[in-house]
Parts: C-alpha cells; structure tokens; sequence
C-alpha cells in the first residue's frame, strides 16, 4: 500500500487545532507591530541609522523611505509593454546514458493601449557539451551543473532572454520587464559554492543581463521587476526587532547570545512581512522601498543592488524586487507599481505576462518522458552505445 | 468575408472529412459554405458543417471577463493574449474533388494533406460545383454529431447565392432531395422547410 490517507486525516486535523490555538497570539502580535510601526522608534532618520549600526543575525530590511508608507498608485500609462520570462528544465538524469540537461524558456510580449498585440515563445535550449555541462575555472576545476546550481543556471538564461527580447522592442513605449522570482540568487549566498561559481553564474550571468537592461532603460523608460506571490520574507518585520530592541548599538551576539526566548524583540518574532502589510496598506497602495540586506547583494550586485516594495492587491500582499538604478528613478517605480497591479487585475490576481509566459516555459512530467525517450531513441538510430540503469528500469516497469 | 481568400489550415484529415484551424478568431467561414484545400495533383471539396472556437490549450479553461466592459471588443483590447490562445476551429464533410479538368462528386483518392490551406470557394465556383447536385447523396447519408438535415439545408441556401435565380435552383436542389429521401417523407419535409430563405 501507498500512502495511507486514512491515518493522516488525524494528523492534519490535530495541525489544524494547534494552528488555531496560535492564533490568538499571532493576532496580538500583529496589534503590537503595528503600534509599533506608527511610534516614535520607527522615526526615519533614528530607525535607519539603527539598522546601519547593528550587528544582527537576521536580514534585516534597509529604510529608503519611511517604514510606514503607504504609496497609492498613478494610472498607467496610455500605451505601454510587458515583457516576462520564465523558465522551465529537466535535469541531469543519472540513470540515464547521455549526460545533458534542458532549459526551456518562455518569453510572453503584451502591447497595451491603442495597438493591442500579443507574442508568445517558447525556447528549448539542451546542454551536452562538456564546457556546458559544468563551471570550470582557470586552474581545472569543476562544478557539474544539475540540481539547485541548474536552477541557478535557469534564472541566469530567464534573464538573458529578457534582457535580449527587451532590447528587440520597437523604441518609444514605456516598457516593464518581469521575471518570477526573486532577484536574488540565493542559491549562491552561503558557502556552498566556490568563487569561480559565482563568478560565471552571478557576475558574467545575471548581473550582466540587468547590466544590459540597464544600458537599455537610458535610450527608453524601461524598467525590470521580479514578483514574487505569496512572500514569506521577514525582511521588514525584523527591521521592527530592531525598532524594539533596547540596546543601542544593536549587536545580537553581545546582549543576547544563546537566548532564544524572552528578548524584547520576541514581541513581533513569527510574524511574516505579508502579515504587517496586509493591514498597512489599502488595495493597490505599495510599501516603503527597503533595500535587501543580504550578503550576496553586498558583495557582489553593486548598482543592482537589490531593493523591494510590497504591493497590496485584491487577495493578497506581493512582493517585487528591484535594482538600485529602478528604485533610485521615481518615474520607473511608479511605473512598476501601475503595471503590476495592472497586471495583476487583467490576470485575476497573478501577472499576465508571468502567467503565459509560465504557459510557455512549463515542462509537463509527460513532456519529461517523452524527451528522455526521444533523446534514447536517436542515440538507438544512430547505433550510439545505449547504456541506463537497472533502477529506471525498475521505476519504468512496475511489477508484483 | 473575402470569397476565395485563404482562411485556414488542415489540422486533421481523413478521406470523409477535414478538420481546419482558422487563422483568425472567430472568422471560419459559414455553416454550410463551400470550401476547398489543394492536395497533390487534385483539389478537394468540402462542405461546413460544424464551427467551434475554443481554448488552444487543453486544461485551461475559458472564463468570462466582460462585467465591468461596455462592449465585447473591448476585452480583447484590454487582453491582447486572447487572441493568441483561442482558436476557431470548423469541420467539413468532403463532397467532392477536382482533378485536371474533371469536376468529381464523390471522394478523393486521399485525404487532404495536413496544413494544407483552405480557401472558401468563390461563387462561380459553388456554381460550376453545383451543376450537378450528386454531392447531396454524400451529405444526405453522413452521421454528424449535428443535424444533418441543418447542414444541408444551410449548404443548398448558401449555394443558392450564386445562381441569379435562386429559387429555380432551390427547386431543383427540393427535387433531387425528394428522390433521394423519398422513403422518408417526414425528413423530407423537415429538409425542405429549412430551405426557405
């Protein structure tokens, strides 16, 4: 037998009761945040020099404007372009003879206004190649591309298709360029990966592609966004533990090392930034931008350091983040926050763009089969040595 | 809609029928009109009878989206990926083929070729077609999943079109079905009294 559903109806309803009983708790602290937010220790100037100052072991929101904004939003404009990008792959399989992987990447252009147009595509791009396959730096080394730093590798080429389709488009019309996600590689943040990772993936990868989107956005009002639905950030709750904490500098290590409970900024702890914002803001309004304080910016995203907002729509709180350069220029924020929202009512909730452009990228599990079945059978015709694993088989062919 | 301009594509094919995808929504030609797709060395002629617009992609439904629209052209304006993600299909019985200078009421030695185009026939041509009505007998002894009946009905007023008296071709096109339904008088009647333009 599989999974026995029978027994794990109890399970869930025992999670749902204990949901419900944290309930309370959560709520008051939610009350207490947002008296927190309106008080005299969120005071702009003394909130930011705070988080500037502190040591902490959270990532923790930067302030570009005052923590409690609610920004509502300005019509957009009369004729305008969406352009998003999304990716789909199928990963390295070892149980299968040829080593290679596949990114498909789908691009959605939506022209809005007088000349209503839309283009969609679909691009499957397979890896085999030994140079292609892996990162290889100077001195010999290798990282086999499959698994979490594929993924990375997907978000590089969402970018890079975007950046190109972006730099396609006809001069003139403001244009706004999505991606699904986060700006953020977090993938490489950490230790995980070596230098020469990085290197190729992030700095000759991503920030390259927002690189040309930038050198774009001078010659027309183009701006580039990531949506990210349903966030489970705390970035902006924490800067608020910073608000209550009563050390002046804040330093975690120093006042409270191995306490877990009973710390003043536990007041506001397990609340997520969706919750604050979700009775901070009205319908369509947008946060404060606050610039992320991850590690992985610092070092290496310089002028697309990332910054992000949160945007209040029908049923739920968004997030969207964005480089430096677009949060600096107040007329491609405010052209960000028309648009998606926009977006967001066209497409009942969700980006239209990012939803057909998810449409086009999406790799079905049948799709899966029939390429790894399309990629034996040519290797079959071309009398290539076939060689998979007992396990496949096993997994292909079920029996009793 | 422009007679003998290109409209659509085959995207299913068999010796009886032919399945076109048209190249814009909702712009399939009539119940009932002529059309025609070139295949190797013959053309073959097919009959409309059934028109569908529907979702190109299995899974996704189509929902309605026009509440807080004045017109329906506006929700296309306001959602330009519609048109890119609906498809008006139309199926049609195969009456009849072309072949050198010989006109053939009866099937092709095979099907159209898929993504062969269709284009509807201009009236000269519905005229030359229907000289002789031998067709109908393909027509008459079809299963549709729709009313036969309709189909031809709809197929001999369109055809009526070409001729300068349409009334005298209507009789004609009564008396051919007359013989040819003649052990069914009720079908008969329920034909004829679609014919009425």
């Amino acid at each position: 037998m599989s999974l026995d559903l029978a027994q794990v109806v109890a399970q869930i309803e025992g999670m749902v009761a204990s949901l419900k009983a944290m309930e309370g708790e959560r709520q008051a602290k939610l009350d207490f945040a947002l008296q927190t937010l309106h008080s005299p220790a969120t005071e702009f100037n003394q909130l930011r020099r705070k988080i500037e100052s502190s040591k902490t072991t959270w990532l923790v929101a930067g302030l570009r404007e005052s923590i409690d904004l609610c920004q509502p939003v300005l019509p957009c404009p009369e004729d305008f372009i969406v352009l998003a990008s999304d990716g789909s792959h199928i990963d390295v399989d070892r149980h299968h003879a040829a080593h290679c992987f596949l990114i498909n990447i789908g691009i959605a252009q939506l022209w809005y206004g007088r000349n209503p147009d839309a283009r969609f595509s679909s691009l499957p791009f397979l890896y085999f190649r030994d140079d292609e396959v892996a990162v290889s730096s100077p001195d010999g080394r290798r990282e086999v591309i499959e698994g979490q730093l594929l993924g990375i590798k997907r978000s590089v080429e969402e970018c890079r298709l975007l950046a190109e389709r972006a730099g396609e488009l006809e001069a003139g019309l403001p244009a706004v360029a999505l991606l699904d996600g986060s700006l953020i590689l977090w993938g490489l943040a950490g230790q995980t990966y070596l230098d020469f990772v990085i290197h190729e993936l992030l700095v000759g990868g991503f920030l390259k592609y927002l690189d040309l989107l930038r050198g774009l956005s001078r010659n027309r009002q183009l701006a580039i966004a990531s949506y990210i639905s349903f966030p489970r950030s705390t970035d902006v709750v924490n800067a608020l533990r910073l608000a209550i904490c009563p050390h002046q500098p804040v330093d975690c290590d120093h006042y409270c090392s191995g306490k877990f409970e009973g710390r003043e900024c536990d007041a506001v702890a397990g609340l997520l930034d969706r919750d604050l914002f979700s009775q901070l803001l009205a319908p369509g309004e947008r946060s404060a931008i606050f610039s992320s304080g991850s590690s992985v910016v610092k070092k290496y995203y310089g002028i697309h350091k990332v910054n992000f907002f949160y945007i209040k729509l029908d049923g739920e709180i968004a997030r969207v983040e964005i480089p430096l350069w677009v949060a600096e220029d107040k007329k491609l924020v405010e052209l960000i926050h028309s648009a998606i929202l926009d977006q967001c009512r066209r497409g009942f909730g969700y980006p239209v763009a990012l939803s057909e452009s998810h449409e086009k990228a999406v790799v079905t599990g049948a799709d899966r089969e029939q390429f790894w079945r399309l990629v034996e059978q040519t290797l079959a015709e071309d009398r290539m040595w076939l060689e998979s694993s007992a396990k496949r088989q096993s997994k292909r062919t079920r029996w009793i | 809609m422009d007679l003998g301009t290109k409209v659509a594509e085959v995207i299913e094919a068999s010796s009886a029928e032919l399945m076109a995808q048209c190249y814009k929504l909702d712009q399939a030609p009539p119940l009932g009109s002529l059309v025609k797709t070139k295949g190797g060395s013959w053309e073959t002629y097919a009959v409309v009878y059934n028109v569908e617009t529907h979702s190109l992609e299995p899974g996704r439904r189509v929902v309605a989206r026009g509440e807080e629209m004045g017109t329906e052209a506006e929700i296309f304006r306001a959602n330009p990926q519609l048109a890119k993600l609906l498809s008006t299909d139309f199926r049609a019985l195969v009456v009849g083929h072309c072949q050198g200078n010989g006109l053939y009421h009866y099937l092709p030695p095979k099907p159209a070729p898929i993504y062969s185009f269709v284009y509807v026939c201009q009236l000269e041509e519905v005229k030359a077609f229907t000289q002789s009505l031998d067709f109908l007998s393909l027509l008459a002894d079809a299963r549709l999943p729709i009313s036969v009946d309709e189909v031809i009905a709809a197929c001999l007023r369109y055809a009526s079109r070409a001729y300068p008296d349409s009334q005298a071709f209507l009789i004609k096109a009564g008396k051919e079905l007359a013989w040819l339904l003649s052990s069914d008088a009720r079908r008969l009647n329920s034909v004829l009294k679609r014919l009425r333009q």
